[in-house]
């Protein structure tokens, strides 16, 4: 067992360094595709804070002051229910105090100071009202009659903010993950030919073990072991690039603090480490599969 | 040990590189396969190996039919058969001692077992004391002998050698055909594919002989023609 380990690790240390250039290449490749792997999961993540709260097909936000009683938050979704053809009553939802204040940290993640300011006296509950299909335009127009109910402190429109976000998260999407689709693909190509360079100068050498019984399993695993390395290596460059690019986002968005709500575009650090993971052990298992492929498609002597 | 039944074997479907070989060799024989080039003695060793399978017929090995065995079990049979070309097949980047030890190293054979045997066949090779040279630096015959070691290294039941002396002067070859039979001596068949005549006619062992991919005689103490 030993000796195989310590057979592996040389065998794969010799291979790495005999190919220098493509190997370096390989993983540099793997790791801007890993970038964008991980800025496409993090910018999809800015953009769903920033549209959580329209998420489910919500059109209209009725916030509630924090003052109401609860006979009169009852009374409120009273009249909202009262145009079953237009509101969707089944889908009428209302937050509470703690529910309201957990949305609130999603959208206020890059601005804690604001957030460690609200409470039970200032946070509104609010009413998410969603239409019945087709029915957008009329609760438009009912939505002044509901800015004037008791208790209510303002309405909310999807429309003012929501669908311009919405087209420019579609188009930042479709750019990175085509993108990064095209990178992977890439890179995956270089780690293949990196992997049948290496075979094809040590074919003899792959000869000789095919003819005095080594496994196929034992003459792949250090060609394996190479595609993964330098998956990792280059999945750990891309957390690099993850993490000062976050930082930078992070920095430029907390600025413009205020009323705009675009701190909800900051992705918690969590999420974040979360992706790092996520695009390491990817690069690694990619690496080390489209190497044990490559290396089974030359075993063939 | 070895049983072809009726062996037919066609590259690219239309060259006929064997037809109908039917023979049996026994355990410890010491058999030459002789004939032109191109007449199907490189073909035949390839069969007892599974490096060919045949179109027809079957090739038993040590008592198994090696066409019908999973893929799995080839690494397997062939730890009980060594190796020998005309090329030798050397590692040139790795040192004498090297090249036999990673016979038995890519077969996960411990340490201790390769620090035993690696020597010993060293000196049944005749080499001891040249473990550390390089291929480069070793004459053909030698170099010769260093692939015989690492063929047998793993005592295997069968040494298939194809034109072991055909790059070698008369007198190293003569040598290594001595080396050949002591091996055959101890208990290990030997089938060995030539075209040298003289080495033939001097060892006077069992002679197959082929043409076109036919056998035309099977011979026991033959000579080459």
């Amino acid at each position: 067992m030993w000796s195989r380990l310590t057979y592996t690790f040389r065998e794969t240390g010799a291979s790495l360094r005999r190919n220098v250039t493509l190997t370096v290449a390989a993983i540099l490749t793997s790791a801007v595709s890993l970038f964008l792997v991980g800025g496409t999961f993090l910018v999809q993540r800015g953009f769903d804070n920033l549209l959580s709260k329209w998420a489910g097909g919500v059109q209209m936000i009725v916030y509630v002051q924090p003052t109401a009683t609860p006979q009169q938050i009852d009374d409120i979704k009273a009249v909202l229910s009262q145009d079953p053809s237009v509101v969707d009553v089944g889908k009428l939802q209302y937050l509470n105090y703690e529910q309201s204040l957990a949305e609130a940290k999603r959208l206020f993640a890059g601005d804690p100071s604001t957030f460690s300011l609200l409470n039970k006296t200032n946070l509104p509950t609010e009413y998410k009202v969603v239409p019945k299909a087709g029915k957008t335009d009329l609760l438009v127009s009912l939505s002044d009659s509901y800015g004037k109910l008791p208790k209510v402190f303002k309405v909310v429109l999807a429309r003012d903010q929501v669908q311009q976000i919405s087209k420019l998260r579609d188009f930042v999407q479709t750019v990175t993950v085509g993108l990064s689709v095209l990178l992977l693909i890439g890179a995956l190509i270089l780690i293949w030919t990196t992997i049948r360079t290496a075979m094809y100068a040590r074919r003899r050498e792959i000869e000789v073990m095919k003819l005095v019984g080594a496994t196929n399993w034992f003459i792949r695993i250090p060609f394996m072991l190479e595609g993964l390395i330098q998956g990792l290596v280059g999945a750990l460059m891309s957390c690099g690039f993850l993490l000062f690019f976050n930082r930078l986002w992070t920095d430029g968005v907390v600025k413009l603090k205020g009323e705009n709500g675009f701190t909800a575009l900051v992705v918690s650090d969590s999420f974040l480490h979360l992706v790092m993971l996520m695009v390491v052990l990817f690069g690694m298992i990619a690496g080390a599969i489209a190497s044990g492929i490559a290396a089974s498609r030359f075993l063939d002597v | 040990m070895i049983r072809l039944e009726n062996v037919t074997k066609i590259y690219n479907s239309e060259v006929t590189a064997l037809r109908d070989a039917t023979f049996e060799v026994n355990k410890g024989e010491f058999v030459f396969l002789v004939g032109p080039s191109g007449s199907g003695k490189s073909t035949l060793l390839r069969m007892m190996n599974r490096q060919e399978r045949p179109e027809k017929g079957a090739v038993w090995v040590a008592g198994r039919n090696i066409n019908e065995m999973p893929d799995g079990k080839v690494p397997h049979l062939r730890r009980n058969i060594g190796n020998i070309f005309q090329d030798y097949k050397l590692l040139l980047n790795k040192t004498v001692h090297e090249n036999v030890a990673f016979a038995l190293e890519v077969i996960g054979r411990p340490k201790h077992v390769i620090r035993q045997q690696v020597p010993a066949v060293m000196d049944l090779v005749g080499l001891a004391g040249k473990e550390n040279r390089f291929p480069h630096q070793l004459s053909g015959g030698e170099q010769q002998r260093v692939s015989i070691a690492r063929a047998f290294v793993n005592r295997p039941l069968i040494l298939l050698a194809d034109e072991p002396t055909g790059n070698l002067d008369p007198g190293t070859g003569e040598g290594i055909m001595r080396l050949l039979d002591r091996i055959n001596k101890t208990g290990t068949t030997v089938v060995m594919a030539t075209h040298d005549q003289r080495i033939v006619n001097m060892m006077r062992k069992r002679v197959i002989q082929m043409d076109r991919g036919i056998i035309v005689r099977d011979q026991a103490r033959g000579v080459y023609e």
